[in-house]
């Protein structure tokens, strides 16, 4: 590069004297001139490297991560509902099938393929115990939205012959709203129940919804952008007085975190996802019952590993993870403390007090905050909207704060939730609401210092609005009637 | 399977040594949590009279402990950024997107 250089410069030089002649005073110089500048002396490229005695003839790669410790700073996580951090006993409990016990666990004419089956069984015990389910029947797959397809496509596809109906609601999670969109368009015929105000859906209208044709419910436990807790045992009470109907539950956002038995709710079908509760991404499992059996078709056709449902090789470390976090989860459900006294578990009595504290204190000094949900839903998701002010340009104003204002995979359109519109908030409350995700690694002095910069840039936002000048001299906004262009 | 009941002694050391564990976590959110995790553990202990149980919690906090120490040290490895709640600012210190 720098043997080109003179070159280049001389043959510049003499385009300048050329253009030169014509050049006037307010004439701007053309782009080429600009780089004509020659590299100073101590110029060094970045091949340019000088070693150091210590480095011994070895080059060093310097490593980014360390040099950028200092500087950057991480925002605090309250999106707990997109993802949850790896506990790091789940990673501890990974590591070795990372590392030294790599057999693949189907094999089974040697150790190391036995060593990762035993490592895979007992992950679904597990997982098994934590729903109340019995270890057979539950199935390892990618994710809870592998677990939506296969379970709603797999159990409308096999009975096609005779049941062409299924249930759902219109707040479910896109991944089984769009599987039942696709089998709308194989001439399957869904209904897509209404939810109350409060998010809840009416028991009498499931019921009137239900034909002699019907042959699944797809209902969600946990609803991942208001946190409102669907009365479980009593849909599946009314599934299983109807013959033939099977009851499935995307219970994504509620598996260890709320106490889920699929026996005591006659819950047919289940999807469970590894990254909602400490574990790790990319692994989730289908409860699917076996007595009585719940038939379906399997999506992927292969190997016939894990009873046919989903062929596959395993994947044993993430599976481990999935296993020690559903470990994790029950003790922790299970777990009595002196401090934390109460029938709940540890995580949910102090996911509680933490999504009261946040409540309380945004309350007591924003006025117009409405809370999006019933009240009883699950405390660590909490979603509030706070009038005149657009949850975006709030989200933007918060740099220290991960924060989402609806479900992460519509969190790339501006589009107002449609969860929100289905409970009935009005367009502009759905476009200004935020969902707080607090989780088992979240602490009180996180909570207060996103209480104390929510209340400052809420404060500082509906300064600038016009609409909130209007609401504070008194002006019913709704009574305005804007100019159509 | 009845554990032999630890002394006073052994279960204050292991208190000890689990709480400076904790401590060792890079990461605020994990750090903050083993700590009251471990408090809230030991308390547990500290209230139990039957010496069965407090035996059996005794051996599962050992086996915690082992994995706890060696997270701590994955965690020094790869964790270490600073979160926005540990760099101690004074409010009017605090710059939103737009203030230059």
């Amino acid at each position: 590069m720098l043997a080109k250089l003179p070159r280049n410069a001389a043959r510049r030089i003499a385009t300048r004297a050329c253009v030169s002649s014509h050049r006037s005073f307010v004439q701007p110089s053309g782009a080429d001139r600009a780089s004509v500048v020659d590299v100073p002396s101590t110029y060094q490229d970045e091949a340019h490297f000088t070693p150091r005695a210590d480095m011994l003839g070895f080059k060093l790669e310097t490593s980014l991560r360390e040099g950028s410790f200092k500087e950057k700073i991480r925002p605090i996580y309250l999106d707990m509902q997109a993802t949850t951090p790896v506990d790091p006993r789940v990673l501890d409990a990974m590591l070795p099938y990372l590392t030294d016990q790599y057999g693949n666990p189907h094999s089974r004419t040697h150790a190391y393929g036995w060593e990762a089956e035993q490592a895979v069984e007992d992950s679904r015990k597990h997982v098994a115990n934590l729903i109340g389910a019995d270890a057979k029947d539950v199935v390892f797959t990618s994710g809870a939205t592998e677990t939506n397809n296969m379970a709603i496509k797999g159990v409308a596809r096999f009975h096609k012959e005779k049941k062409r109906h299924i249930i759902t609601t219109q707040t479910e999670h896109k991944c089984v709203l769009d599987s039942c969109r696709k089998l709308g368009e194989e001439g399957f015929d869904i209904t897509y129940l209404p939810v109350q105000k409060n998010g809840v859906i009416s028991l009498q209208e499931l019921e009137a919804a239900i034909r002699p044709s019907t042959s699944l419910v797809s209902i969600m436990a946990v609803n991942n952008e208001t946190g409102v807790i669907q009365p479980l045992k009593e849909i599946g009470a009314i599934c299983r007085k109807h013959r033939g109907v099977y009851f499935h539950t995307d219970a994504a956002q509620a598996v260890g975190k709320i106490p889920l038995d699929v026996n005591e709710m006659n819950i047919d079908l289940m999807s469970i996802s590894g990254h909602k509760l400490y574990g790790p991404k990319g692994i989730g499992a289908a409860y699917v019952r076996r007595r009585p059996r719940v038939r379906l078709e399997p999506i992927l056709s292969g190997g016939g590993q894990e009873r046919g449902l989903r062929s596959g090789t395993l994947a044993t470390a993430l599976v481990v993870g999935l296993g020690e976090a559903a470990r994790i989860a029950q003790k922790e459900m299970l777990t009595y403390s002196v401090e934390l006294s109460g029938s709940a578990g540890r995580d949910h009595i102090r996911i509680k007090q933490l999504s009261d504290r946040l409540i309380d204190s945004i309350n007591s000094q924003v006025e117009h905050v409405v809370r999006n949900g019933d009240v009883n839903g699950y405390p660590g998701c909490v979603n509030l909207s706070f009038s005149y002010v657009e949850g975006e340009s709030l989200l933007m104003a918060l740099k220290d704060i991960a924060l989402s204002s609806g479900s992460a995979c519509t969190s790339a359109s501006l589009e107002p939730s449609y969860v929100l519109r289905a409970l009935g908030a009005a367009e502009d409350m759905a476009h200004s609401s935020l969902r707080f995700g607090i989780g088992r690694f979240t602490t009180e002095a996180e909570i207060d210092f996103v209480v104390q910069h929510i209340i400052k840039t809420v404060h500082t936002l509906r300064e600038m609005s016009p609409l909130w000048e209007m609401v504070q001299e008194g002006i019913d906004i709704n009574s305005i009637d804007w100019s159509q262009h | 399977m009845a554990a032999p009941t630890p002394s006073r002694q052994a279960i204050l050391s292991l208190y000890h040594n689990m709480l400076r564990t904790s401590q060792s976590f890079s990461s605020y959110n994990f750090r903050e949590y083993f700590i009251r995790r471990t408090k809230d553990t030991f308390r547990t202990i500290q209230a139990e009279s039957d010496p069965n149980r407090v035996g059996m919690l005794y051996s599962d906090a050992v086996k915690e402990f082992t994995v706890l120490r060696r997270s701590a040290i994955v965690n020094q490895l790869y964790g270490g950024w600073k979160l926005a709640i540990e760099t101690e600012k004074k409010p009017e210190e605090f710059k939103t997107r737009g203030d230059n």
